[in-house]
């Protein structure tokens, strides 16, 4: 019997959907969540099926939006907010960076803010400059969130459960090219761990770390780099806060080689956490070449298509510099 | 031409390096290889000689100062020369770790010449040469820009499997026949230091670290004839083949069959409670020593060695600990235990070396010696002088020192030079 097979985007609703009816502290606020259905169409029916007291419109004030959500986090209800795009979640940075991740620590543990975030990321939709960032590494580098980014639909919907019931705040990037991939999904309920990488494949010859559709595009390579008799390793590190650094550790041991993937800017990004976390650790003294990193280019994602893909790591990318690193060319 | 002077490397564990006295003052004339400064270690004092001929300038450190490895301390300019040093040493960063504590950084070139420092080797490699004891600047490197791979070493040690490098250090480098040092079971050359600096500067000084000691691998073979053809090798390497031989424990049995090896000479023999003059020992104490994996497990075991624990330095622990997690050194003294004890009774006997020896001979004992019993020195031929010293354990060269240097004095000067 083949596993039922859901989008990613279908996946999600089905997590709030479960949530929602397993308990009454849940609710979902965001822009057009409602009867439009979500600006990705993510949140669907949602409205129809649990009413708009717990699937809110919000105002078009992300500050205000946010800001009602740690609230509500605050005095016990389990919210969860959807942002358009996660470019907009610039103006509501108040609220998740100075508020939400800070009371618990600066109330001394009184207080906990199981506030969830969702927010859309990445580019190849044509949105240019303003709807197509990726800036998982901003929100990971605060201290008192939980940053993950799922691939799949599997751990989309386990990932955004265990985010619901996590006592502290969560981010959940959700990249806009996989709303409509299709994946196995379990029925039911059940936790995706928050704090663990996956391998999607396992290879010899060189690791690749990628996030997100990085991931996807990673496995595209491995498959034509085993084609060269090149054995990629594919680590998919599904959360950025915190990091899985021993799954990262343990690959490179294995294969000496390092290729981090990633649609952020290349500079400062989860590539140079990736790379630093090996020359940290006893794998160092494993590694037979220099770290490679893929990123984004350092410039806004431009509006043309062609440009749009040229902006960020695509498949022949990866080939071409995993071909390197495999063949002792750096 | 300018030369820097930097703080060398004396010891592989330590990164700093304490000043001591300097032996000219700023703006006096120095002369290349003539005694510039002296550095301090827990172990040792050590003298680092000009690195050339001019004008000491520029003086940075003094008396007392820590500074890390590599540190500019002075510069050595020609007479009349304008320089004016650059406000960060380009040459600190790439400071060699020179085992012969020498500022020598003549050259740019040299520097990076010399040392694994400057070779271009992944860190894979260096890895991999560290644990096998292979000298990377013997490796020819596949990599892009020749740069050693870790599959170099792996061919380089199929082929030619007796790359193995035994680790010497001059002491003191000079004119004349010089002492060769050579340590115990489970020790290293570092061991002779205390005793070193209290030597008078007359005679250069050569240690050794015996194979799977100290930066010596042991190599395939784990036995006593292996470690007597180590310490030859360096001798007529180092062109030391006239020397006065200086052993402890099981170095001192060493240095009994070195006395009778053709191509090498020694001119005197001072073997301080030796191994080989009896069966008894205490095999306890190298499963003890050889198993602890922290300080309160290894300290019962070191202060076995002596009567008086503070003799042997608080650095002494801690340095083994660092060693053992760096090198794959127990499980290479457990080899050489293993070859060298049968039963717990010794297996070497250098008794006949000791018959009737051409050379002066002292043979000491410390008489509360619980590795290799004093008795065993009982019943030598009566041209070996015999030296007990009460209250003492099994390292005189630690507990007894000035003492010790006196009679490597007395030896050292009774040997034709």
């Amino acid at each position: 019997m083949g596993a039922r097979e859901l989008s990613y985007a279908e996946a999600i609703r089905e997590a709030l959907a479960i949530a929602l009816a397993g308990d009454e502290r849940v609710f979902l606020m965001g822009e057009d969540i409602g009867v439009y259905g979500g600006a990705f169409q993510v949140t669907g029916d949602l409205v129809d099926r649990f009413g708009e007291e717990r699937v809110m419109d919000t105002p078009i004030s992300e500050l205000g939006g946010a800001g009602v959500a740690v609230g509500a986090a605050l005095t016990g209800m389990l919210p969860v907010y959807e942002f358009q795009f996660s470019d907009f979640s610039m103006l509501a940075m108040e609220q998740i960076v100075n508020q939400a991740a800070k009371l618990r620590y600066m109330l001394g543990g009184a207080v906990q803010v199981p506030v969830v975030f969702r927010m859309p990321t990445g580019s190849g939709l044509g949105g240019a400059a303003q709807h197509s960032q990726s800036i998982e590494a901003w929100y990971a580098h605060v201290p008192g969130l939980k940053v993950v980014e799922p691939s799949t639909p599997e751990d989309v919907k386990g990932m955004l459960l265990a985010a619901i019931n996590d006592p502290d705040p969560v981010i959940v990037f959700e990249h806009k090219l996989l709303y409509k991939m299709k994946g196995p999904v379990p029925e039911g309920r059940y936790e995706t761990p928050l704090d663990k990488a996956a391998i999607r494949r396992e290879g010899r010859d060189l690791t690749i770390v990628a996030t997100g559709v990085m991931a996807h595009r990673a496995l595209e390579a491995a498959e034509s780099l085993a084609n060269e008799g090149i054995g990629a390793e594919v680590i998919d590190l599904r959360s950025l806060r915190p990091i899985d650094k021993p799954a990262i550790i343990e690959s490179v041991k294995k294969t000496a080689r390092l290729l981090a993937v990633y649609e952020g800017v290349k500079t400062l990004g989860i590539g140079a956490e990736v790379s630093a976390i090996v020359a940290e650790s006893e794998a160092f003294d494993y590694l037979e070449a220099p770290i490679l990193r893929l990123g984004g280019v350092e410039a806004p994602i431009p509006y043309s298509p062609v440009l749009e893909k040229v902006a960020v790591p695509q498949v022949d990318d990866i080939v071409a510099s995993a071909r390197r690193l495999a063949r002792g060319q750096v | 031409m300018a030369h820097e002077i930097v703080m060398p490397r004396v010891d592989m564990d330590l990164a700093t390096g304490r000043m001591g006295a300097w032996r000219a003052a700023e703006g006096a004339h120095v002369v290349k290889g003539e005694t510039l400064f002296e550095i301090e270690t827990d172990k040792a004092a050590m003298e680092v000689d000009a690195p050339a001929s001019g004008v000491l300038r520029f003086v940075a450190a003094s008396e007392g100062d820590v500074l890390p490895v590599g540190s500019c301390i002075g510069w050595v300019v020609a007479e009349g020369e304008d320089f004016v040093p650059p406000v960060t040493s380009p040459r600190a960063a790439l400071a060699t770790p020179d085992s012969s504590a020498r500022a020598d950084v003549e050259e740019n070139d040299a520097v990076y010449a010399d040392a694994a420092v400057g070779l271009r080797a992944t860190p894979a490699a260096r890895r991999a040469a560290r644990e096998r004891g292979l000298r990377l600047a013997d490796v020819k490197g596949s990599g892009p820009k020749g740069r050693i791979q870790a599959r170099d070493l792996e061919q380089c040690a199929v082929g030619e499997p007796r790359m193995l490098s035994v680790n010497r250090e001059w002491l003191r480098r000079g004119e004349g026949a010089p002492i060769v040092f050579i340590h115990g079971l489970c020790a290293d050359l570092n061991g002779w230091r205390p005793l070193f600096r209290l030597l008078p500067e007359t005679r250069p000084a050569l240690a050794i670290d015996l194979p799977g000691h100290g930066l010596s691998p042991l190599g395939e073979e784990a036995s006593f004839d292996a470690l007597v053809d180590a310490a030859r090798s360096v001798m007529i390497e180092e062109g030391a083949t006239s020397a006065h031989l200086v052993g402890h424990s099981l170095g001192g049995a060493v240095a009994a069959v070195l006395s009778q090896a053709p191509g090498v000479k020694a001119l005197s023999l001072m073997l301080i409670a030796p191994a080989g003059l009896g069966e008894e020992t205490n095999p306890a104490f190298f499963d003890g020593f050889l198993q602890a994996d922290d300080e309160a497990a290894l300290t019962p075991w070191l202060n076995l060695l002596v009567t008086d624990p503070a003799s042997l330095g608080s650095a002494l622990a801690p340095a083994t600990l660092r060693q053992r997690t760096e090198l794959p050194l127990v499980a290479a003294q457990r080899r050489l235990t293993k070859a060298l004890l049968a039963n717990g009774r010794q297996t070497i006997d250098i008794r006949d070396c000791l018959a009737a020896p051409r050379m002066p001979v002292k043979v000491v004992f410390g008489l509360e010696d619980r590795i290799t019993p004093a008795h065993h020195a009982e019943n030598l031929s009566g041209l070996v002088a015999l030296h007990r010293f009460a209250k003492i354990g099994h390292m005189p060269h630690l507990e007894a020192r000035r003492e010790m240097a006196r009679l490597i004095v007395e030896l050292a000067g009774a040997g034709a030079a």
